[in-house]
């Protein structure tokens, strides 16, 4: 195994297994649909209210696809082969990451701006959601990364997943909706983004590390 | 001929969840020796095999691997051995030649094929593991024994879920795998029929 082999057969699995990454988006686009059927449809309250409700359905939307990235490698063997194979699991973990961010967010972004029309999304504000997605959820992903890698082992992980890793969502949730709303009342918006990127390239630093000692603890 | 090795353990004791799995154990592998660890269920043959690897902590021993301590950091020894667990690592979305492909990127197709041909697998090369039988699955992970060139071998119960050919085919390659100057480390509850292993005894 090389980094190489791993990275070409993680991005073959992740097509083999479209359904998981097509869950995570249908979830995303039901999420928004049922928003305002369910509290008020009209353009008043949606129009302002559209950036929180893009970035709570794509953070639980990015839960779902990360809580379960190391199960099927934990199970089948695969996660005691990157041990023995010698190479550095920081990078495996960062190569993993890196195919399940893409998988996921850049199918997320295409049916974005149709989501953005029916919350009534003014366009001058749609960039900036974009942008804020594309800085923030490498956050989420990386943070996620290492809440699956502390509970692979375990066999109902998924709660405490949860509420290992959420509290650390909220920073990346409360600067990219500030961002949006920023944008919608014409103002700077530069700094929320700057923080988003920043702290996804912490996460990008030290998770991967985090992830792999946790990887360790978990496969013996 | 394969590269030679030596690896020496050296007084290692093991603890896991507050039972001592083994005391004290010393024992050395080299090129052409044939170990098996033995034991009854629970006696701790894959956490000592794991151990050796560095994924189970140890409480206490030595490692010398080639003259030199690698009881820290095993990278030395990582990347000289061979290891095949209880899940031997086989991916059910991929098909047998695919699952190859990744452990064995250097090698071209036709290798990879003759490989699959040697544990009778060459006509379900192109069908995905998940369709396949647990004995088949194996016999996956068993195939990079004829592409790598690694010099020390861990296997974990090799012989689960094999038949009777597959055993034998097996062995063979294990005594070839010696004559060439390999060493092989193996936990197995099957009398091996045709090589005669030193036997470390694990006991509960």
């Amino acid at each position: 195994m090389n980094y190489r082999s791993y990275f070409k057969s993680e991005w073959l699995s992740l097509l083999r297994r479209k359904q998981d990454t097509l869950n995570a988006l249908l979830f995303f686009v039901m999420v928004i649909t049922l928003f305002p059927l369910g509290v008020d449809p009209s353009s008043e309250f949606l129009s302002p209210a559209a950036g929180g409700i893009i970035w709570c359905a794509t953070a639980l939307a990015i839960l779902m696809a990360v809580e379960g990235m190391y199960k099927e490698d934990y199970n089948d063997g695969s996660l005691e082969q990157w041990l023995a194979s010698g190479l550095s699991i920081s990078i495996l973990v960062f190569l993993k990451v890196f195919a399940q961010w893409v998988m996921v967010v850049v199918p997320l972004l295409l049916v974005l701006p149709l989501l953005a029309q029916m919350l009534f999304l003014p366009a001058s504000a749609l960039g900036v959601v974009m942008w804020s997605i594309l800085l923030g959820t490498p956050a989420l992903f990386f943070i996620g990364s290492i809440g699956a890698a502390l509970t692979v082992s375990l066999r109902r992980g998924a709660v405490l997943m949860l509420l290992l890793i959420l509290p650390l969502y909220i920073p990346v949730i409360v600067f990219a909706t500030g961002a949006v709303r920023a944008a919608q009342m014409e103002m700077a918006y530069s700094g929320q983004l700057a923080i988003l990127g920043a702290i996804s390239l912490v996460a990008l630093a030290l998770s991967p590390i985090m992830a792999a000692v946790s990887i360790r603890a978990s496969v013996n | 001929m394969r590269k030679t090795v030596k690896l020496d353990i050296k007084n290692l004791s093991i603890e896991r969840g507050e039972r001592d799995l083994c005391c004290e154990l010393s024992f050395s592998v080299q090129s052409g020796d044939l170990i098996r660890i033995a034991g009854e269920n629970g006696a701790g043959k894959s956490s000592l095999m794991k151990a050796i690897l560095g994924w189970v902590p140890i409480e206490d021993g030595e490692l010398i691997y080639n003259g030199e301590d690698v009881t820290q950091h095993r990278d030395m020894l990582l990347q000289d051995q061979l290891y095949l667990g209880h899940t031997p690592g086989i991916k059910n979305v991929f098909t047998a030649l695919e699952n190859l492909k990744l452990y064995c990127p250097d090698k071209s197709d036709r290798q990879l094929e003759q490989a699959l041909e040697e544990v009778q697998l060459f006509a379900f090369a192109d069908i995905p593991a998940a369709q396949l039988s647990a004995g088949q699955k194996r016999r996956i992970a068993l195939a990079r024994l004829w592409l790598t060139d690694k010099s020390l071998w861990f296997l974990d119960e090799p012989f689960t879920a094999l038949d009777v050919k597959g055993v034998s085919v097996l062995e063979e390659k294990m005594a070839a795998h010696l004559s060439e100057g390999g060493a092989v480390v193996i936990t197995t509850h099957q009398p091996l029929l045709h090589l005669s292993p030193k036997v470390i005894e694990l006991s509960v």
